[in-house]
């Protein structure tokens, strides 16, 4: 992180609106990211980057190190992404629904919808490291940066991530060959 | 390669991922190349990537995205406006919110101030309207409205002169004027007829004004104004050089404004100065012509000026005396017709006497009004120049003598005989003591012409210890300094204190040893030789040791001036050794040194030709023993004690020991 971008978050911590939506302009697909690896959704994960864009502007004077406001953020992306989807898995399971990935996307691809489905049974974070991954195209470092997660420990998140979703992927992948 | 083939999910995702090293990426491709399972598997994993990417890439957010969020944002954040924002922002640094809670609490404090009723700005009204009155008071309120430029002090001359001015000239304008450049005419005319003649009504730019300073005089009446009964009244404080000069002229000053000296008191101080208080009157328009001169008289210290509008009280009374007149020509007209009975009759008479007393005292007050409002009343206190100046100067000498002498009694007497109707004693007292030590102190008066005579001959009595002489200078009559206040000598006191020459201490110590073979001739010598020098034994003493030595202490007491020649031939006795001198000087005493005593201790001494048991080689040999044997007794004590401290440790240590081993032994 060099020092122009460290003040920039300082500035924006301390109320500098206009460099505040220019972090918003470089930091939402960050977060778009991570809320739609947690919930497979696009609409409920932009509605969770703007509350969390919101949520961060109202409680900006808590961050007390200016380096680390961008893991703030995503943090914060994080746990309302969760609390999307908690909420949703209990709202599901009360009314007995199918899985709201399916609904969502109903005009995939069998492939598309088994991925969907394989995705699904990942945890969270493996969901987060992976959009960041396919969809910022992000290094490691920088996904780990983000994530908060220590040197090396993404590899095998990653890993295992890509492991399990080849098992699943297993019969089709066999097919397409 | 086990380590690959355990971990190929995560190697071959990094690899996808291009975040293998060099080396791995090396290292990861051998394996593949033995392992046909890792083969597969990567094979598939490269396919999967491939879906994912193409998949994912459907679901990743469009261009227009950050705009979406953006708008978002600002939709639901509206931006604060310049204040607002900094409010905001201000509101969070800590000092700012410091201040704040102290604004709230003093705010509070304020409030709570205003509702006990501490109120501060009505009574700041309450003032100010008050001064204005003030200054409405003297009648001028019209002039002063006329022209707000003209200066207090002018306005007040004009006032003076106004009344009589007003009620001449300007009679309320009954008829309105014709035409309008005769109205103009007659302002102008008018206005140079009142002081005013700054209204400048003559230009034509300034006749707007000019008309304006007209009509409002016209709006209150002009006799009402004149009609005021105002009570004025001035008081002066004038540093003057002389008083009689400043009397005549403020007479003169009073006559030439028609007024005259009431009162005048004057009192001559103690230092010849005047002081008094001149009452004037003058009449209330030429006051302030008069207090000007007056001015001229010397330095003005203090001036207040005060008028007082009795006209309310004045017209009430003035009512009430009319309404009485008409009651007393009623009850005339009652005893006149003489209906009724004789006590109604008496009735009448007694009520008839009460009103005519009313009546008289009402009129006297009027007078008395009247003659205050016809003349102002100016009170002057006058001061000399350097009232504080002093009358004359006391010489006060104070004299202490100290005197020593060999028979104080005597001298006490020969004191005391001095006394005459030139020289008083005022007190005198002889003390002696149970040790026999006599002491007298006397105090005297002496005129002043005898004093120098009189105490030469006390000074001649004895030797002089301490004499000191000490004068005052008093002012009487005031303070500071004065050329030409007289100086005069007053009594001297002096107080004498006498005591014997014993109890007085030596000038010098000296202390020395003379080393002799015979003590006792040469102590006798000794005082012999003391003798023919002036000197007088205190004590002495004669002793001699078990060795054989001889020991002769004696002090003596000489003279200053022989102290030198008796210590010569001291060195004629034997042979003189530490000697030592002590001189006690005195500060501030006046001492007459040749005559002062010295004080010599000498000590007289033989060395012992008799070798005493308690010493030699036999007795050294005995003290030896004797102690060495006392040191073995007393380290065999200490012995003893370490045994009693240590020995039932010891013991007890030794008991457990014991008993642990055969404990031990037991078990096996």
């Amino acid at each position: 992180m060099d020092a122009n971008e460290r003040e920039q978050y300082r500035a924006a911590i301390h109320g500098d609106r206009e460099t505040f939506e220019m972090i918003i302009r470089t930091h939402s697909r960050t977060l778009f990211a991570i809320a739609y690896g947690i919930l497979q959704s696009r609409e409920e994960a932009e509605d969770v980057v703007q509350d969390s864009l919101v949520k961060a502007w109202k409680t900006r004077w808590r961050v007390r190190d200016a380096e680390k406001f961008p893991a703030w953020l995503a943090t914060i992306a994080r746990h309302r992404a969760h609390d999307v989807f908690r909420k949703r898995h209990t709202v599901s399971l009360s009314n007995e629904a199918i899985e709201p990935t399916e609904s969502q996307s109903p005009d995939t691809t069998a492939i598309d919808q088994q991925l969907h489905s394989a995705l699904a049974a990942l945890p969270e974070l493996y969901r987060a490291a992976l959009t960041l991954r396919y969809f910022e195209e992000m290094d490691y470092r920088t996904i780990e940066n983000t994530l908060g997660l220590t040197n090396g420990a993404l590899r095998g998140i990653l890993g295992r991530a890509l492991g399990s979703m080849r098992k699943q992927l297993h019969p089709v992948l066999a097919s397409m060959d | 390669m086990a380590t690959i083939h355990d971990e190929i999910d995560n190697w071959l995702a990094a690899d996808l991922h291009g975040e293998l090293s060099d080396q791995e990426r090396r290292e990861l491709h051998l394996h593949l190349i033995e392992c046909a399972m890792c083969r597969k598997t990567h094979h598939e994993t490269k396919t999967m990537n491939k879906i994912l990417e193409e998949t994912l890439t459907h679901e990743k957010p469009d261009p227009a995205f950050e705009q979406r969020m953006l708008a978002g944002f600002r939709n639901r954040i509206p931006e604060t406006t310049g204040v607002v924002k900094l409010f905001a922002n201000l509101i969070r640094l800590r000092a700012v919110q410091i201040t704040a809670v102290a604004a709230v609490l003093l705010g509070l404090v304020q409030i709570g101030r205003m509702l006990t009723g501490e109120n501060a700005a009505p009574l700041g009204n309450r003032e100010y309207y008050a001064s204005g009155k003030f200054i409405a008071q003297p009648g001028q309120a019209g002039a002063l409205r006329a022209d707000q430029s003209t200066s207090l002090a002018k306005s007040d001359e004009l006032a003076t002169g106004r009344p009589q001015d007003l009620a001449l000239q300007a009679p309320p304008p009954t008829t309105v004027p014709a035409t309008r450049s005769e109205f103009d005419k007659e302002a102008a005319a008018r206005s140079t007829g009142l002081a005013t003649a700054k209204a400048v009504a003559a230009t034509p730019e300034n006749r707007a004004r000019a008309e304006q300073a007209e009509t409002k005089p016209g709006e209150t009446p002009a006799p009402v104004q004149a009609n005021r009964k105002l009570i004025r009244n001035a008081t002066l404080q004038l540093e003057i050089v002389s008083f009689d000069d400043a009397v005549q002229k403020i007479t003169a000053f009073a006559n030439e404004e028609h007024g005259y000296v009431a009162t005048t008191n004057s009192d001559k101080q103690a230092n010849g100065k005047l002081r008094g208080q001149i009452v004037v009157k003058v009449l209330p328009e030429n006051l302030d012509r008069f207090l000007q001169k007056l001015r001229g008289l010397g330095e003005l210290k203090n001036q207040t000026l005060g008028t007082e509008d009795v006209t309310k009280a004045y017209l009430d009374t003035d009512a009430r005396l009319k309404n009485a007149h008409v009651m007393e020509q009623r009850l005339i007209d009652m005893l006149k017709t003489r209906t009724g009975k004789v006590s109604d009759l008496l009735q009448v008479e007694k009520e008839l006497g009460r009103v005519r007393e009313d009546i008289e005292k009402m009129q006297g007050e009027l007078k008395y009004w009247d003659s205050q409002v016809q003349f102002a009343t100016v009170t002057i206190w006058l001061a000399e120049k350097n009232m504080e100046e002093p009358a004359a100067f006391l010489l006060k000498e104070r004299a202490q003598l100290s005197l020593y002498a060999p028979d104080v009694e005597k001298i006490y007497n020969d004191i005391k005989a001095l006394a005459s109707p030139k020289v008083q004693i005022t007190n005198a007292q002889l003390n002696r003591d149970d040790s026999g030590r006599v002491s007298a102190t006397l105090s005297m008066l002496i005129v002043p012409e005898e004093s120098d005579a009189v105490i030469a001959r006390v000074k001649a009595l004895g030797r002089v210890e301490n004499f000191q002489m000490q004068t005052q200078r008093i002012a009487q009559g005031g303070g500071g300094l004065s050329e030409n206040a007289r100086t005069k000598r007053d009594k001297v006191e002096l107080n004498i204190t006498i005591s014997r020459e014993e109890q007085e201490q030596a000038l010098q110590q000296t202390s020395l040893r003379i080393r002799t073979s015979s003590v006792d001739q040469k102590a006798k010598d000794l005082r012999t030789l003391a003798e023919k020098q002036g000197g007088r034994v205190r004590s002495s003493t004669f002793s001699r040791d078990p060795d054989g030595r001889e020991f002769a202490n004696i002090s003596l007491r000489v003279p200053m001036k022989n102290y030198a020649s008796l210590m010569q031939s001291l060195n004629s006795l034997g042979k003189v050794e530490n000697v030592s001198v002590q001189r006690q000087d005195r500060m501030g005493a006046q001492i007459d040194e040749t005559s002062a005593p010295a004080d010599i201790s000498i000590q007289v001494y033989s060395q012992g030709n008799i070798v005493s048991h308690e010493s030699g080689l036999l007795a050294t040999l005995r003290r030896t023993l004797a102690q060495s044997a006392g040191a073995i007794m007393w380290s065999l004590r200490m012995i003893g004690v370490a045994v009693a401290f240590l020995a039932p440790w010891i013991i007890a240590i030794v008991l457990v020991i014991w008993i642990t081993r055969r404990v031990i032994r037991a078990k096996r």
